[in-house]
């Protein structure tokens, strides 16, 4: 009898703290949202910041500086969201990753989840649904950023 | 007179090591220097849960964590085009404390990392490692004008725009 209600009691804790650690697991991790994202890729920096013009083919190569050195490479949706990518086709490398640098100023078609928090978007991008090639010509306007070379 | 020039000389010292580690304007849109206390964290482990070993060894975008919650992704260092994962990398999973600027602009807030030390009274460090890194793994002294333009002289950078121009099109 008393083993009978110390296994009941052991599998009363076990049912109490499944549901607890999948609450805790809720409120800690952002809920995703399945999406597709139409947009150009883009150096989260320089477009957040505006420190130059950071579009097209203007800013292409101090995009390919910038995913290189470890900034965040970004997708600009075409309704103007910016989201930071945080893994790209299956591969968490989200810093320097070369299929990123070779995807740079391209606009594409990301499927993938994106979350939200504290007021910045975030897209895990499981794959590239179409890529456009690049299609911003920006040059003519505003040259090669930020050095003019 | 002693006791006092003693008290001084250790406000001076005070003083000056704090001015040394303060935040540098850049004037960037809604600056504002900051200094505040977090965990460093793997972004990607924090909101997904798909956790990798030593916050994914470099190789992930580190995020600072404070104390209420907010998830804070610094995108920049103190180096020239460079992030800041190398400057974080050593804290994953402690607590630092982070002085910088925060940027407000397009309807976000950015964090650029300029210093940063192991909470709370860690050794300060500019966010400078990231050129010492890439020098010593292309075998260049740090101080030569190929490693403080790495960016022009990087293999990755190198491959893609001898490929694709620096447009990008191929031209």
């Amino acid at each position: 009898m008393k083993r009978r209600g110390v296994f009941a009691a052991l599998l009363a804790a076990m049912l109490w703290t499944v549901p607890l650690s999948g609450a805790h697991a809720d409120a800690r991790h952002a809920s995703a949202k399945t999406v597709k994202v139409t947009g150009e890729i883009i150096d989260s920096w320089c477009y957040l910041t505006e420190i130059m013009y950071p579009l097209g083919t203007a800013h292409h190569q101090c995009a390919v500086w910038c995913a290189a050195g470890g900034i965040p490479v970004g997708i600009l949706s075409d309704d103007g969201t910016p989201y930071i990518l945080l893994s790209f086709q299956d591969n968490g490398q989200s810093v320097a990753n070369p299929a990123l640098l070779d995807l740079q100023t391209h606009h594409v078609v990301l499927e993938g989840q994106a979350f939200e928090r504290d007021g910045m978007h975030y897209l895990v991008a499981d794959r590239v649904v179409e890529d456009h090639g690049i299609t911003n010509m920006t040059h003519e306007d505003y040259g090669i950023q930020p050095f003019g070379e | 007179m002693r006791a006092m020039m003693a008290i001084l000389s250790l406000v001076l010292s005070a003083a000056w090591t704090a001015g040394a580690i303060a935040a540098e304007s850049w004037g960037l849109p809604e600056e504002e220097e900051t200094r505040f206390e977090a965990k460093v964290v793997d972004a990607l482990c924090e909101l997904t849960g798909d956790c990798a070993q030593r916050c994914g060894g470099g190789k992930r975008q580190l995020a600072l964590l404070t104390g209420e919650g907010e998830l804070i992704l610094p995108l920049k260092n103190v180096v020239p085009f460079a992030g800041t994962t190398v400057e974080l990398l050593e804290f994953c999973g402690k607590r630092v404390v982070a002085d910088g600027l925060f940027s407000t602009n397009r309807g976000v807030k950015v964090f650029a990392l300029q210093f940063v030390r192991e909470a709370p009274d860690g050794k300060w460090r500019r966010a400078n490692r990231f050129a010492g890194q890439w020098a010593a793994a292309n075998g260049v002294d740090p101080k030569s004008k190929t490693a403080q333009q790495w960016f022009r002289n990087d293999a990755s950078v190198m491959k893609a725009i001898e490929r694709d121009g620096k447009l990008g099109t191929g031209e």
